[in-house]
């Protein structure tokens, strides 16, 4: 049905791990609870296992073994070998030069994900939100509505701070709103989900069983 | 007063504040029970009335499709030949959602030509990326059209990474050649098409790849969550197409039906046991609610001032 199984002998048992294993799981909605656990420690072993494999494969061998057993002249590479040891929990790194590669990392994930964020979403944003000279009024109201319930939203966050009895009201008004955005956001989810119970189903029934083709 | 005493005196007649949320309870239960029955009556009603009309299983009219416009417009406008790099960066658990749609863009990008190059910067994107791979590769499009550049770590650095190097050491093919002439990064292709799903999708994209190539244009396909954050994306322009509703992805299958055969749709029966299922589980957990509803939410504990 999706293109993904295979035909053949291949295809015909993935097809069966995969139904018997969707009813692995579901069986947790009649409480049956041993199935759904043992299904659960497949999918977090096969997931660990499929990682160490594809960091293996697709990164520390072509990207750092290679290249040293080549005998690169690349010196990071070499300090390279330090996080790697660290993540591998080697017990022979001094903790302080282990730290050293761990809070490079974490600064940098952080850097590049701060920045894009601000670069990326908050200063384009907030330029998308400016009021231009020109426009329609149902995009000047819409505009007005959006800063609005941005500023009253915002206004709901404001704790401990002293408050007027105005101010108290914004914030409680803000405060049915940002639980509206959560409340339409979860029906997003729900529908999304509805769509895979309804592949699983198809699944089940058509691909499986051979029904309602 | 004992405690003998209080059991004994109030249980002869409920006090006026139980009474009201007896009542309050069955108001409710009444308009659950009065939901149910709506929305069996219109799952019936899709499913008979359906098939007359539109000739698939389990149809509505759609208002609006603006979404696969602009994703059909961004496609129409690549020059003959192009370059397109397809950001396999889903979700295992959510793909089944967006698979008929990122199916049905992968074929109508080939039927205009274009040629495609796979990278992943999550590890369950490219366990998909090398799934899809094997689809076409199956499905008799040729190896010069496709182009796998593997999986790249370090998530938002990999894809900085991208933009001056997206070719992996020692890769060598017409197309691979034509990326390194074009100068080796991400700002060969003419397009991207994110599928996203995951922690890392489109929103980082945009944020990593979008600032640093904002003419290279950007189209994402998305499970139906993730749109309330990806819409804003679109409105600015940071996107140039959005496939975010199943709504929209089914408009897009739609749309394409002619030149990409699409995945079979699930059969109305498939359709009315997922329905069921979910009716029954929902109805469960709001049944378990409604005494909790009925007798009062918990109040949110304003901070002292």
């Amino acid at each position: 049905m999706n293109g993904l199984i295979p035909e053949g002998m291949a295809g015909t048992i993935a097809t069966w791990v995969a139904a018997l294993v969707t009813i692995a799981v579901w069986a947790y909605l009649v409480g049956e609870r041993r199935l759904f656990r043992l299904a659960q420690h497949l999918l977090a072993g096969l997931a660990t296992g499929y990682l160490v494999l594809l960091a293996v494969r697709e990164v520390l061998l072509p990207r750092l073994v290679d290249p040293i057993l080549a005998g690169t002249s690349n010196v990071l590479l070499w300090a390279a070998l330090l996080p790697v040891a660290a993540m591998i929990g080697a017990a022979w790194l001094p903790r302080r030069v282990a730290a050293i590669p761990i809070a490079v990392l974490v600064a940098a994930t952080a850097a590049f994900a701060l920045g894009g964020a601000v670069a990326g979403t908050l200063m384009p944003q907030l330029g998308a939100a400016l009021v231009a000279p020109g426009q329609s009024p149902a995009a000047l109201i819409g505009a007005a509505t959006s800063a609005l319930i941005t500023i009253l939203v915002l206004l709901a966050f404001l704790h401990g701070a002293p408050r007027t009895r105005l101010v108290a009201a914004c914030a409680g008004v803000g405060r049915w709103l940002l639980i509206g955005g959560i409340g339409g956001w979860l029906g997003f989810l729900l529908v999304s989900r509805l769509g895979l119970l309804v592949d699983r189903v198809a699944f089940l029934l058509n691909g499986w069983l051979g029904l309602g083709r | 007063m004992t405690e003998a005493a209080e059991d004994a005196t109030p249980a002869a007649a409920p006090s006026p504040d139980r009474q009201g949320r007896s009542g309050g309870r069955r108001r409710l239960g009444g308009l659950l029970a009065l939901g149910w029955v709506g929305l069996l009556l219109l799952i019936a009603a899709a499913i008979l009335v359906g098939p007359a009309s539109s000739g698939s299983a389990l149809a509505v009219a759609n208002p609006d499709r603006s979404a696969a416009d602009g994703v059909t417009a961004t496609l129409g406008n690549l020059p003959q030949s192009s370059l397109v790099l397809v950001a396999m960066d889903a979700d295992l658990g959510t793909y089944p959602e967006i698979r008929p749609a990122t199916h049905a863009v992968m074929a109508d990008l080939l039927s205009r030509g274009a040629t495609l190059g796979f990278v992943s910067v999550s590890v369950e994107g490219r366990a998909l990326a090398v799934a899809e791979l094997d689809r076409l590769r199956s499905a008799g499009v040729s190896a010069d059209r496709l182009l796998d550049l593997g999986f790249v770590s370090g998530a938002e650095a990999g894809m900085v990474r991208l933009v001056d190097a997206a070719l992996r050491p020692g890769m060598s093919s017409p197309m691979a050649a034509l990326i390194a002439q074009r100068g080796g990064g991400i700002g060969a292709f003419d397009c991207i098409v994110v599928v996203g799903g995951g922690d890392i999708g489109p929103r980082s994209w945009v944020e990593q790849v979008g600032t640093r190539l904002p003419a290279v244009p950007m189209v994402a396909i998305a499970p139906t969550f993730a749109q309330p954050e990806l819409a804003p994306y679109l409105r600015s322009g940071q996107l140039s197409g959005l496939l975010a509703t199943t709504r929209d992805d089914a408009a897009y299958v739609d749309r394409t039906r002619p030149a990409a055969p699409a995945d079979r749709s699930p059969s109305a029966l498939a359709m009315l046991a997922g329905m069921m299922i979910a009716l029954l589980v929902l109805g469960r957990q709001l049944l378990a609610a409604v005494p909790r509803l009925a007798s009062g939410a918990p109040a949110v504990a304003e901070p002292e001032e």
